[in-house]
């Protein structure tokens, strides 16, 4: 038996856990603003300032969004446990909030890293096409972990309460 | 401190025939002993009803066989699969494809439609697509309510909601349907639609019904009594 959930079915779980646009909003503009600011910064520092940066995004973004799925948890407590009364896994629901909530964590910070970069370039970092790519798919793929880690951790820990 | 017991007919045990084996258990809530060493068994395809007062325990009785509440002690056999070990996740895909079960408090999903609602079981349960749809299709016209089924369910009635309960407790077949106070709380006309359903339709045939009941018009539908009742401590 599949364990994930289908499309169709992440989309009537999204729905009945109140999963809102306001909550796609929220996730994806907090991960452009973290991913455009340190997109800029990378550009003009060295590489121990790089890192740092990037540490730096994935932890405000894991926090951000840890707690951003917590809080759908929480406020969803009786609609979980009617979903579970007719089958519903903790499995089932927490790949349906997270797929709800990635995209728009993936799509934010990557549109933040595009900004940031081009930010970066007028502010007088470096231009060179390399070091544009390195720094734009670094922050994506720091923030797009640290939205998947968030979202995880977050159904975690109101699971295992 | 209040203590039940419970009161049955004797029935003789074989392997294979019970839907539902209570073997020894126990239910306490903190201080409060719900039930004491509860020992029997539903044979399958049987409509029981359990009857008594009220607060004496009748829905820990329906939650404990749906998995929903675990017993204090003792094991609950489920068509041949004791539910009192399994793990959550494996208890969620069993009552998914073993279990429907009408609840007393309405547990439908406001925000989706009667359609939606009613084959979530069915996304549950892995049912894909085309055989999601039909199996869906068919309840809904079966319980009478095909033509709601794109309406919200927070737009519709106490009696319609018990409706969309009721066709999506049918709608994976499940072996065993719980239902408690089916009747309650709905007006004349929507109890006897429920009665209805209950009364040798198809989609209850064959069935193992455990139902939970105030209603004279349930118990008489039934083939075996259960009454609950206060033990005098």
């Amino acid at each position: 038996m599949s364990r994930g959930v289908s499309l169709h079915e992440g989309q009537l779980l999204a729905r009945s856990l109140k999963v809102s646009k306001s909550t796609h909003l929220v996730v994806a503009s907090v991960a452009a603003a973290v991913a455009a600011n340190a997109t800029a910064a990378i550009l003009m520092t060295g590489t121990v300032g790089q890192i740092v940066l990037l540490a730096l995004i994935f932890v405000t973004l894991a926090a951000g969004t840890s707690a951003i799925s917590s809080d759908i948890y929480v406020r969803s407590s009786q609609t979980i446990a009617n979903l579970r009364s007719i089958g519903a896994s903790s499995r089932s629901l927490s790949s349906a909030i997270f797929l709800s909530v990635i995209g728009y964590g993936i799509a934010g910070s990557a549109l933040g890293a595009g900004l940031g970069a081009a930010l970066g370039v007028v502010l007088g970092g470096q231009g060179g096409i390399v070091s544009l790519s390195i720094a734009v798919l670094g922050v994506i793929l720091a923030s797009s972990a640290a939205a998947a880690a968030g979202v995880y951790a977050g159904g975690r820990r109101v699971w295992s309460n | 401190m209040e203590q039940l017991r419970i009161i049955q007919r004797n029935e003789t045990p074989a392997e294979g025939r019970f839907a539902v084996e209570v073997k020894h258990v126990s239910k306490s809530y903190g201080e409060t002993e719900i039930y004491s060493d509860l020992h029997f068994q539903l044979l399958k395809g049987t409509f029981v009803a359990l009857v008594g007062p009220i607060g004496s325990g009748k829905t820990t009785m329906l939650n404990m066989f749906a998995g929903l509440d675990r017993p204090t002690s003792g094991t609950i056999v489920v068509m041949g699969h004791d539910i009192t070990k399994m793990p959550d996740d494996v208890l969620g895909e069993f009552r998914a494809s073993t279990v429907g079960f009408v609840p007393q408090v309405q547990t439908l999903i406001p925000e989706l439609t009667v359609r939606e609602n009613v084959e979530l079981p069915l996304h549950f349960a892995k049912v894909e697509g085309e055989n999601r749809q039909r199996k869906t299709d068919y309840v809904l016209e079966k319980v009478g309510i095909r033509g709601e089924s794109k309406r919200i369910v927070s737009t519709l009635s106490v009696g319609e909601k018990q409706m969309v309960s009721f066709a999506r407790a049918m709608v994976n077949d499940p072996p065993i349907l719980l239902l408690d106070e089916p009747t309650e709380a709905l007006d004349p006309l929507m109890a006897e639609v429920i009665l209805g359903l209950l009364r040798g339709d198809n989609l209850t045939q064959g069935k193992t019904v455990f139902v939970t009941t105030h209603d004279r018009r349930v118990t008489e539908l039934a083939r075996r009594t259960l009454r609950v009742k206060k033990k005098i401590p």
